[in-house]
């Protein structure tokens, strides 16, 4: 233990004392008149600004609010900390400012609340700037069309749905489909594949076991330190919950402004709905379509429009967004799902019956989508998967027919096994992004035919000893091809290795 | 026949002008507030009733000391007062409270300055040093 020293602890006393502030005007104060469900509802302050901070002075130290609610007569604020200590005839105070979080590099490999407290045990957090939860986004002279990739390393979306930085695609499905996965693999290929991009991570009431588990996944990984955690429980108070997102965009916002890349995950906002709904409700705003109060929409386009590519001016930065929505039986056509379908840039959508066959990711070819992805795919894997969507879902619709088990021609027949193939190379374990050479090189393989005679049920295989036959053999020319700024056409080099290869590898499968 | 909830703030501002124009209107208020069953907000339609009079120029201070006030002090927290919210008059109820150590608390209907060692010290054990 330090050695306690009396002049030590006077002198920081007589700081402490000096730094008192004291002022020596009159400042506005209001009173609590009801206080109840995390909401307060002040008398007087008739100057606070809409999303201000206000002071609570409560017996046992300040808690902090935040105005939502500015009625002729009282100010309705939700409370940022436990209402356990705030009664009626407490005094209010204005901070004079809205709210802001720290942000910066230092937040990095950290766990934070939406305050930006640490949660990870972790010394205090100080920054050099901060910046604002609520803030405009980024205006259309500011922006530039999104072009550069933001692998995910997870073949079905790099080849058929590429997303690019800047891009906001919705992950979207049922309970246990897969969708966190998607997202968290997407994290660990950016430390995998060395692309700098930060990570973001903002859990909106998880359970806190399973965000200390993805915790200790990252730091396996090694994703920990370009990654920041921002958390909240199911027990936090549904104010910290609506805020988790934009304090977390605000962090992102941080890297985009700076000339970096980042990429932010928002799992998920359907509880962010339902918190902002439990808000509004206590602040008896108006109920609307399933109780959701009227400005439900504004609340998610205002947060992903903060996602963007910024402009060669403005240091063409990225915030690419991946926000998560859980769906209630595949109903996609429920409130919140249709409001932030049309919100993002495309949607991976997730099947529960995929799933339970097996294919996993449980991506759905025919209702997923990417709008913008397209001019930021990597050209190599453009240039073999360009008709891989296409050719899964004439798959899937012949695969149906072909249940009835009528006669088929050889045609179909064809269009069949190279789909049952495909959809057999797409399946990929969770924790395993592909680089490019791998996604390249595998469906190149199938593509081409040389996997035609290849059993289906042994298709996993080949692909694992045709990529590592491949890293052996031709190493040089796969960390060029790693590089996917080629296209793959039929007479170049790279194509001739990779035939040769997969027939190769082909006959050890045969049968 | 349903009647749309009268704002605190309306029922005060005609408080605080008839007040200002000499007509005594608390009975008719007290009368409404009855009515609508709204007498458990009379504190607060006073508080109102006195930032509505603020409004108007006129301010009810509470002032709290250790001990009482000389008349002098008195003069200056008035001048103060008037210098700092533009108010034409000031009406200062005085209030001792042993409690507060040293210095005065103003408090107007809606704004506060707290100079009290009472204040100061809380701030201190807030400060968690």
């Amino acid at each position: 233990m330090a050695e306690l020293s009396v002049t030590d602890l006077s002198k920081e006393l007589r700081a402490a004392i000096n730094e008192l502030e004291v002022s020596g005007d009159l400042e506005s104060v209001g009173i609590v008149t009801r206080v109840g469900d995390g909401v307060a509802w002040v008398y007087g302050l008739r100057s606070a600004g809409y999303s201000e901070v206000l002071l609570i002075e409560t017996k046992d130290g300040v808690v902090e609010a935040f105005a939502l609610n500015l009625n002729e007569d009282e100010i309705g604020a939700v409370l940022l900390g436990s209402d356990e200590t705030v009664s009626a005839g407490d005094k209010v105070k204005l901070k004079g400012t809205v709210l802001d979080v720290p942000v910066g590099e230092e937040l990095l490999g950290r766990v934070v609340d939406p305050l930006g407290q640490p949660l990870d045990g972790g010394p205090a957090i100080k920054t050099k700037q901060r910046g604002l939860v609520e803030r405009e986004a980024i205006g259309v002279l500011g922006r530039k069309h999104v072009h550069e990739p933001m692998m995910t390393g997870i073949m079905a979306i790099d080849a058929m749905f590429p997303i690019g930085r800047g891009q906001r695609e919705l992950i979207i499905g049922d309970r246990q489909t897969g969708k966190t996965a998607i997202a968290i693999d997407t994290m660990i290929n950016q430390g995998r594949q060395k692309t700098g991009v930060v990570n973001i991570y903002v859990a909106i009431g998880q359970k806190l076991s399973k965000i200390a588990r993805l915790v200790e996944r990252l730091k396996e990984e090694g994703v920990m330190d370009q990654t920041i955690i921002v958390a909240t429980g199911p027990s936090d108070p549904a104010s910290l919950l609506y805020l988790a997102p934009y304090a977390a965009t605000a962090m992102g916002e941080y890297f985009r402004d700076n000339k970096k890349h980042a990429l932010i995950i928002y799992d998920d906002l359907t509880k962010h709905a339902v918190a902002y709904r439990q808000m509004s409700l206590l602040l008896r705003r108006p109920p609307g379509r399933e109780a959701f109060p009227g400005d439900v929409f504004y609340l998610h386009s205002r947060l992903l429009e903060r996602s963007a590519k910024l402009s060669d001016k403005l240091g063409a930065g990225s915030l690419t967004a991946l926000p998560i929505i859980e769906t209630q039986a595949g109903d996609i056509s429920a409130y919140i799902p249709t409001n932030v379908i049309s919100i993002t840039d495309g949607q991976i959508f997730m099947e529960t019956d995929l799933f339970n066959q097996g294919i996993r990711p449980a991506i759905s070819a025919g209702l997923s989508v990417s709008r913008v992805g397209g001019d930021a795919q990597t050209k190599a894997v453009k240039s073999v998967g360009a008709h891989l969507k296409l050719g899964l879902s004439q798959f899937r619709e012949l695969a149906s027919f072909a249940q009835f088990g009528s006669d088929l021609d050889e045609a179909t027949k064809s269009q069949i096994e190279r789909g049952q193939r495909l959809t057999e190379l797409l399946k990929q374990h969770q924790y395993t992004p592909m680089g490019v050479w791998e996604q390249v090189a595998s469906i190149y393989a199938v593509n081409s035919g040389a996997f035609d005679k290849v059993a289906i049920a042994k298709i996993g295989e080949a692909k694992t000893a045709l990529l590592t036959r491949l890293w052996t053999d031709h190493k040089k020319d796969m960390q060029e091809l790693n590089k996917g700024d080629e296209k793959i056409t039929d007479d170049a080099p790279v194509a001739k290795i990779l035939d040769k290869v997969a027939k190769a590898v082909a006959k050890g499968f045969e049968g | 026949m349903a009647q749309a909830k009268l704002p605190r703030r309306k029922i005060a501002a005609y408080f605080a002008e008839q007040l200002l124009a000499g007509h005594d209107v608390s009975k008719q208020v007290a009368a409404y507030l009855v009515e609508s069953k709204r007498t458990r907000e009379m504190s607060l339609v006073v508080r109102d009733i006195e930032a509505a009079l603020a409004d108007r120029g006129v301010l009810l201070a509470d002032v709290a000391s250790s001990h009482d006030l000389a008349a002098d002090t008195k003069a200056a927290v008035t001048a103060y007062l008037k210098h700092a919210t533009g108010a034409k008059e000031v009406h200062l109820r005085s209030e001792v409270d042993p409690g507060l150590l040293g210095g005065v608390r103003i408090e107007t209907p809606d704004q506060r300055l707290d100079g009290t060692l009472r204040h100061r010290l809380d701030q201190l054990t807030a400060s968690k040093v």
